[in-house]
């Protein structure tokens, strides 16, 4: 009995702090509009602009070689860290579930390269430009290797940001509430103030898109440019992406093709959507080319892309999405015109950006 | 808990193998797995066994003060020494902290104090450099501030499976009133202590603690 009457103030006690946190947690997460992208996934040549745009702006401070805040792996692959997909993290209805922490090693370390040997050492003639250490991972070892076999080979490429989620699974690990959402965009951010290295972050991060700087013992990760997007700047991998399928805006701007993508037509869809953290970067869905048949004909019936493997990275939607996008493809084939299609051709460069079309140029440089 | 006053300079007694810690009763405190339902993060408490937190069971606090200056030392056994952070990102270091409440409020230990009612908190790990230690004030649970000059010095050993880490500071620090304990030989302090396992991925509230305050006496 006294036992009983010892716990009850205890247990009493845990549900308020759990309430407690509940609601800051809500007041965390709270914003009013949400910045998203969209990747158009048939457009993306896996050229590593965006990741280089990325690494030479944010990554380049000691602490920070590892990090590509910005990510191209070709699918299907193991992808960066290294079987990232199997790291667990995210949620289970509303219930956290646990992740693991990549090392180093899964992330791919930065390589030192001998160019005092090659370039200054007089042995250029000899001597073959090489990382030190045999590596034998990095952060895109497994380029273009892809599935299937021939002639149904296949693969394509997936870049990857943090996903701004609604729902952030880093956010709701990080003992020190120093994870947020801004009120004014959603763009998810990790106050170097406050954060203490603890790491529950990149454990609980589904996508695992959170990085830890050695030198500055802090968790870091991509900031979605925001102060680029403050300015009416595009984020740097948008803006500087070849492919031009990089779409940036407002979730809620319905003009904007970013809502037409993700609500109206249905086409654009997030990263496993399983995971429960409501992603604001949004998939448009490779289109397959036909298979070939034993005979070295095409077969129409079936795509060279396995629908299962699509599934597995974009969920059951995918199916409608694809046959969408592949009706809109019959359509203009018969000289019809397509919203969708052009929408995604963007003829016009700055149609990508949303109200983020500002010439970074234009722009007085950051003080330091 | 006793407070010994001792003859000795600061810097004899900071290190962990001085002799003259030979003379200081130690007191064996049983450690426990801080709370599961106190952690301040559902993702914590859904993905750690209550059980399994709290590697360190047992820890031995000696305290003496030399009229000027304040000593704990702390001795705990622990197989593996992780002491460098920067090895990689799955790697945290050991670690041990001492927290005092500061004021006369009623500080719950288990919620690292509370608005009302801060708490003092002097942190250690093996990462941090040569004779490092933090000073931190703290709210409540995960509130935790480290203060921007630190009063507190710490050395700590690893040997054969067992860390003695010893803290000093000025009993006075006024120029902290707000951020830490202010301490005076005649009078008694509530102090509690903690010790992270970074070899188990112990680090933040995941860790082990004195489970109740302990009324440590500072001899006149």
């Amino acid at each position: 009995m006294a036992e009983n009457i010892g716990e009850q103030p205890k247990e009493q006690r845990a549900k308020d702090l759990a309430a407690e946190l509940k609601s800051k947690k809500a007041q965390l997460k709270q914003c009013d509009r949400q910045v998203a992208m969209v990747f158009d996934l048939n457009k993306c040549l896996g050229c590593q602009t965006c990741t280089i745009a990325c690494k030479t702006l944010w990554t380049r401070d000691e602490g920070m070689e590892y990090m590509w805040w910005a990510t191209v792996n070709t699918q299907p692959g193991k992808g960066t860290p290294k079987d990232w997909e199997q790291m667990g993290g995210g949620f289970r209805g509303e219930e956290p579930r646990a992740g693991q922490l990549p090392t180093k090693r899964d992330f791919g370390e930065a390589w030192d390269f001998n160019y005092d040997e090659v370039f200054y050492g007089g042995k250029g003639n000899a001597a073959h430009l090489k990382p030190s250490g045999n590596p034998d991972w990095g952060p895109n070892w497994d380029e273009d290797q892809g599935g299937g076999k021939y002639p149904n080979s296949f693969y394509f490429y997936l870049p990857r940001i943090c996903n701004h989620c609604t729902n952030p699974a880093c956010l709701e690990a990080c003992p020190r509430n120093a994870i947020y959402k801004r009120k004014e965009d959603g763009i998810v951010l990790i106050s170097q103030d406050r954060c203490k290295g603890y790491r529950f972050c990149m454990e609980a991060c589904p996508y695992k898109k959170i990085y830890f700087n050695h030198v500055a013992q802090k968790s870091q990760k991509c900031i979605f440019c925001y102060p680029r997007v403050e300015k009416g700047v595009a984020p740097a991998c948008a803006r500087q992406c070849p492919g031009r399928l990089r779409f940036v805006g407002f979730l809620d701007d319905e003009a904007g093709p970013i809502h037409k993508l993700v609500y109206k037509w249905k086409v654009a869809l997030p990263l496993h959507p399983d995971r429960g953290t409501q992603p604001n970067v949004y998939y448009v869905p490779p289109i397959s080319p036909p298979r070939i048949d034993e005979q070295g004909n095409l077969d129409l019936t079936k795509p060279r892309i396995p629908t299962e493997y699509l599934k597995f990275l974009f969920g059951e939607e995918v199916v409608p999405a694809l046959e969408i996008l592949n009706a809109e493809m019959a359509k203009t084939k018969t000289g019809g015109k397509s919203e969708i299609l052009d929408t995604l051709i963007a003829y016009e460069w700055k149609s990508l950006l949303g109200p983020f079309t500002t010439d970074p140029s234009t722009i007085a440089p950051r003080s330091t | 808990m006793q407070c010994t006053k001792l003859i000795a300079a600061a810097e004899e007694l900071l290190d962990p193998a001085a002799p003259a810690w030979a003379g200081v009763p130690a007191e064996q405190l049983a450690m426990a797995a801080t709370p599961l339902a106190n952690q301040p993060s559902e993702y914590i408490k859904a993905s750690r066994d209550e059980k399994l937190i709290g590697k360190c069971h047992s820890l031995s606090v000696q305290a003496a003060h030399n009229g000027k200056d304040m000593f704990f030392r702390l001795s705990w056994g622990d197989d593996s020494q992780n002491a460098d952070e920067a090895v990689d990102t799955n790697m945290f270091p050991d670690g041990c902290g001492i927290l005092l409440p500061i004021g006369a409020g009623d500080s719950p230990i288990e919620e690292m104090g509370s608005q009302a009612a801060p708490v003092n908190a002097w942190f250690w790990r093996a990462n941090y450099k040569q004779d490092e230690a933090r000073n931190s004030v703290a709210h409540g649970l995960g509130t935790t501030e480290f203060s921007k000059t630190s009063p507190i010095r710490a050395r700590g050993a690893w040997q054969q499976g067992v860390w003695t880490v010893v803290f000093t500071r000025p009993l006075s620090v006024p120029e902290l009133q707000a951020e830490a304990v202010q301490l005076e030989p005649g009078k008694a302090v509530k102090v509690g202590f903690a010790v992270w396992d970074g070899g188990s991925g112990e680090r933040a509230g995941v860790k082990s603690f004195s489970k109740e305050w302990r009324e440590l006496a500072l001899e006149a």
